[in-house]
């Protein structure tokens, strides 16, 4: 009991360690930023210079979301601040919060206050925030100290009459002002949306975070994963870990399943869920991570709402089940809570005059997404599976009812198939129920 | 108005004694040094190791500490010093040079813009000695020096005035953007003039004015009243009012407001003035064109003649000055450039010697091949920004991120690109996500590559409509959001042509 315990212990501190690393930005993002190239150190470059000489500048941080922009330029700030401690002060605004003027320039105003341990009084007007926060460029400048302005969601800013982007960069023309402007934004053309007298105070400076490369990204990983050899952790257990981590990650079905997943979305943030996803699966009582807490990690994460529905659909249904298995009623509330769902939807829009019977109708989910929903459905017949891998033409309405289970279907389904591949691409339930009676008898 | 700094001497002098005992070597890494502050001035003492002096002129140089080991300078100097190209691996030398080319940093003397100057300078001189009212409208592109001209204007005014013993006017400068109201111009107007005075609640600041300026007696005596209003266009409100006011001030027959505007667009003073034509007192009008090449590459010579050594080659500058006058003529995007090729330059020699110093620890049989690179470290000719430079610097600032960010694109992001282009090939402009979906499914199908659901589907067009590459529409249904496409096909074609894919898909 006590050795189980102990057997535990590790894989369960093991979980915390790694959870705990992918819910930390600045971990996640050290390993990327180490080399000279990196934007970190560009980012870094260009802050501590214009610190050092107290020259102004303005830059902008580009990519798209979850590619780290932030997280990097937290770590550059952290940095800089243990750097220089009493030199900077870091101004933070949200375009999303602050993109009326009034609005940012008083949030400047209190942050200012409460930077430098000032009064900040409610009351004050426009003139007054705008005033006093020139007043303090002023003073910083003579005092040497430089501001750090954040404006996240920088398209936001660029809205209206960009009144405080032209004040702060206006202010940044001055020899006696000593600040640093720094936009995050996910547009890449964000400064075709500045106008062109604040572009032309804008210093042109870009940094692109891009995803990574594929090596990249398997560094990344193994980096990420891999326990560290000094910890608290037992010696050999880690050795082990790190071993099998290994192995898994040159497997080639871990290298085709994380292409697939990172196909669509490769950047850091998105790998990251996963990742942590995968973790989270890690079976206790085995201790180590293994290909197949990827795989439900990748399911999980790709489930759909209406691949739920699917699954649902099935357990409404086995309650409706009787002996009679194409009984019509059962066929039509199948037909109707699909239709509900929004898995079919009729292909014609002609009245309701017909009864619903004889309408065609089609698939409204894709292939692909039929046969993972019927892949993540276990108790799913594989015969089902094998009849969606013949093709990727839109299905029509039956082959969606055979989810209702119901076994006779399978030799029916032979025959619409053939039908089916003629060229067919929508069926009416009519001609359906006839191929199938037709079958049974 | 931002404060130009308002001393009288060069702004270099400044940096001539900034040293404190201690200063850090720029030694390569990639933080530098904390430098001393400007501040000490005064207490500057000469330290054994730094060169204070080399920021004068050399002929105060000569005069002054001779025994500045000063990078690269050597002691014997002749009459004519020639310049020497400058260390750039010497931190003080780099933030001369970043400072020389700041925007921020006021030149001496403004050149190429004497002949607009000398025009404003003269009306101002006629206004001030007849006393009598005008108003001037000063327009151009950004970044042709204007606000620059009118700060030197206003300091040559002041002295004119002193100089032919006239009353020197008032001044007030000011940019409209920092007004909260349009209106309050004319408080600030009122306040210049009457500034221990407080309004009383029923006429209106402008009107008030208006009656100060219809009466003889109420402003006898006092001093004109030179009004500069930077970025004009800002109180152009709906009904115009506001600039029309503001410019019928010089019209009443006791005015005493000079008034200077400053703006952007040629034809402000037609477009939203047109009943001061009738009245006989349009503003003159001063255009400042955009700079020539030329311009610019004596402006930039200009900026970097208060250095002591040569920093670009000449080539480099004159391929920024050509590059930036075909593109806007904006000087500060000139100013820009040539500090980011300054930067570059700066990088690379870091790298060399970053290699070099691990080169040097592997050992002996690796120092052949690093005795050239030595070589070439150590010449003092290859140390100016030499056009590679510049050209690495035009390009980061001229080239958007577009084609970069399609290259790093995930796999079915960039075929669903490749379909929006194909769809709208067709002449159409913008289509349904239902019809975009089809295409895309399409070509997948084409490839054997599987297409992703409906509702990544939609999450990919939002990624890429928040990147700015497509833009989507509003809609209840998520099926018929309107699609356009906001990049041009060539840049597609062009980033995606590496691939043997998207190029047989876009033909």
């Amino acid at each position: 009991m006590g050795r189980e315990k102990e057997k535990q212990n590790p894989s369960e501190k093991a979980l915390n360690l790694l959870r705990t690393r992918l819910s930390n930005p600045n971990f996640i993002f050290k390993p990327l930023s180490d080399s000279p190239d990196s934007n970190y150190s560009k980012l870094k470059f260009i802050i501590s210079s214009s610190v050092t000489e107290a020259c102004n500048n303005s830059i902008l941080l580009l990519g798209p979301r979850g590619s780290g922009k932030v997280a990097v330029l937290e770590l550059v700030l952290g940095d800089l601040l243990q750097q220089y401690p009493e030199v900077i002060s870091v101004i933070r605004l949200n375009g999303l919060l602050h993109s009326d003027d009034n609005c940012a320039l008083k949030e400047i105003a209190q942050q200012l206050c409460v930077e430098h341990q000032l009064l900040f009084s409610k009351v004050a007007s426009f003139d007054d925030n705008s005033q006093f926060m020139i007043a303090m460029l002023r003073e910083c400048g003579l005092a040497h100290k430089t501001i750090i302005f954040v404006l996240n969601e920088f398209d936001y800013f660029a809205q209206g009459k960009q009144r405080l982007l032209y004040s702060l960069l206006d202010a940044m023309q001055s020899v006696t002002s000593q600040a640093v402007v720094i936009g995050v934004s996910c547009r890449l053309d964000v400064d075709q949306l500045l106008e062109k007298r604040v572009r032309s105070r804008f210093s042109h400076r870009k940094l692109l975070f891009l995803p990574p490369s594929k090596e990249d990204t398997e560094r990344f990983m193994e980096h990420i994963l891999s326990l560290p050899v000094d910890s608290s952790l037992p010696h050999n257990y880690t050795v082990e870990f790190n071993a099998r981590l290994k192995k898994i990650l040159s497997d080639e079905r871990f290298k085709e399943l994380i292409n697939t997943y990172l196909s669509f979305n490769s950047t850091i943030g998105h790998l990251v869920r996963f990742l942590f996803q995968a973790v989270s699966y890690l079976d206790l009582d085995v201790g180590f991570l293994s290909l197949e807490n990827f795989k439900t990690a990748l399911s999980s994460m790709q489930r759909q709402p209406k691949l739920e529905c699917i699954r649902e659909y099935k357990s409404i249904h086995d309650s409706f089940q009787t002996s009679d298995y194409y009984a019509r009623n059962v066929c039509l509330r199948a037909f109707e809570h699909l239709l509900q769902h929004q898995l079919i939807s009729f292909a014609d829009n002609r009245g309701h005059n017909q009864s619903v019977e004889f309408r065609p109708v089609k698939l409204l989910i894709s292939l692909a997404e039929l046969h993972q929903g019927l892949k993540s459905y276990r108790l799913c017949p594989m015969f089902y599976l094998d009849l969606i891998k013949i093709g990727f033409w839109i299905l029509p309405l039956v082959q969606a009812c055979k989810l209702h289970k119901i076994p006779a279907f399978d030799s029916f389904l032979v025959c619409y198939v053939n039908y089916y591949c003629c060229g067919a691409s929508f069926l009416p339930l009519k001609m359906v129920k006839v191929a199938f009676s037709r079958q049974l008898s | 108005m931002p404060a130009i700094a308002d001393r009288n001497s060069s702004p270099f002098k400044e940096m001539v004694a900034t040293r404190s005992g201690d200063i850090a070597r720029f030694n390569g890494c990639c933080t530098p040094q904390k430098r001393s502050l400007r501040s000490n001035a005064a207490a500057a003492k000469e330290s054994p190791v730094s060169t204070p002096m080399k920021l004068k002129s050399p002929r105060r140089r000569l005069n002054s500490n001779p025994n500045s080991p000063a990078n690269g300078i050597k002691g014997d100097f002749n009459e004519k010093p020639m310049k020497k190209n400058w260390n750039p691996k010497d931190f003080e030398q780099m933030r001369a040079v970043k400072e020389a080319l700041h925007v921020s940093t006021a030149p001496s003397t403004v050149v190429c813009r004497q002949y607009e100057q000398k025009r404003v300078l003269e009306f101002c001189k006629v206004c001030v000695a007849q006393e009598k009212a005008g108003s001037l409208y000063v327009c151009g592109c950004p970044g042709t020096g204007k606000s620059l001209s009118m700060e030197k204007v206003k300091q040559q005014v002041i002295e004119w005035a002193t100089m032919e013993g006239l009353q020197s006017p008032e001044v007030l400068a000011m940019n409209c953007t920092s007004l909260a109201n349009t209106s309050d111009i004319f408080s600030k107007i009122l306040g210049k003039h009457q500034p221990k005075k407080k309004l009383t609640g029923s006429t209106s600041p402008s009107q008030h004015l208006q009656n100060l300026y219809s009466s003889k007696q109420s402003l006898s005596g006092s001093k004109m009243m030179l009004i500069i209003a930077d970025e004009l266009d800002y109180l152009i409100t709906k009904d115009r009012a506001v600039l029309h006011d503001l410019f019928m001030l010089t019209t009443f027959p006791f005015s005493k407001c000079i008034l200077l505007g400053i703006a952007n667009s040629i034809d402000l003073a037609d477009r939203f003035l047109p009943r001061l034509q009738s009245l006989n007192c349009k503003p003159m009008v001063v255009t400042f064109r955009a700079y020539s090449k030329d311009q610019i590459l004596s402006i930039l010579q200009e900026r970097l003649s208060v250095l002591p050594y040569i920093v670009f080659q000449q080539q480099a500058l004159e391929l920024c000055a050509r590059k930036v006058a075909a593109a806007s003529g904006d000087m500060r995007k000139a100013l820009c450039v040539c500090r980011s090729a300054a930067e570059i330059h700066e990088a690379e020699l870091r790298e060399c010697a970053s290699n070099l110093s691990l080169t040097s620890v592997e050992g002996e049989f690796i120092s052949q091949q690093t005795a050239p690179a030595l070589e070439i470290f150590q010449s003092q000719e290859n140390n100016t920004v030499r056009i590679d430079h510049m050209a690495l610097a035009l390009s980061k600032a001229f080239r958007s991120p577009i084609v970069d960010t399609i290259q790093s694109l995930p796999q079915h992001q960039q075929i669903i690109l490749c379909s929006a282009v194909k769809f709208f090939r067709g002449g159409k402009k913008d289509t349904t996500v239902g019809e975009l979906n089809k295409s895309y499914i399409d070509i997948c199908k084409s490839s054997l590559i599987p297409p992703v659901g409906i509702l990544e589907f939609l999450s990919i067009l939002r990624v890429l409509n928040d990147q700015g590459l497509f833009k989507l529409g509003q809609s209840r249904d998520d099926k018929s959001k309107r699609v356009t496409l906001k990049v041009d096909e060539a840049d597609i074609s062009f980033a995606l042509q590496g691939v043997r894919f998207f190029r047989n898909c876009l033909q």
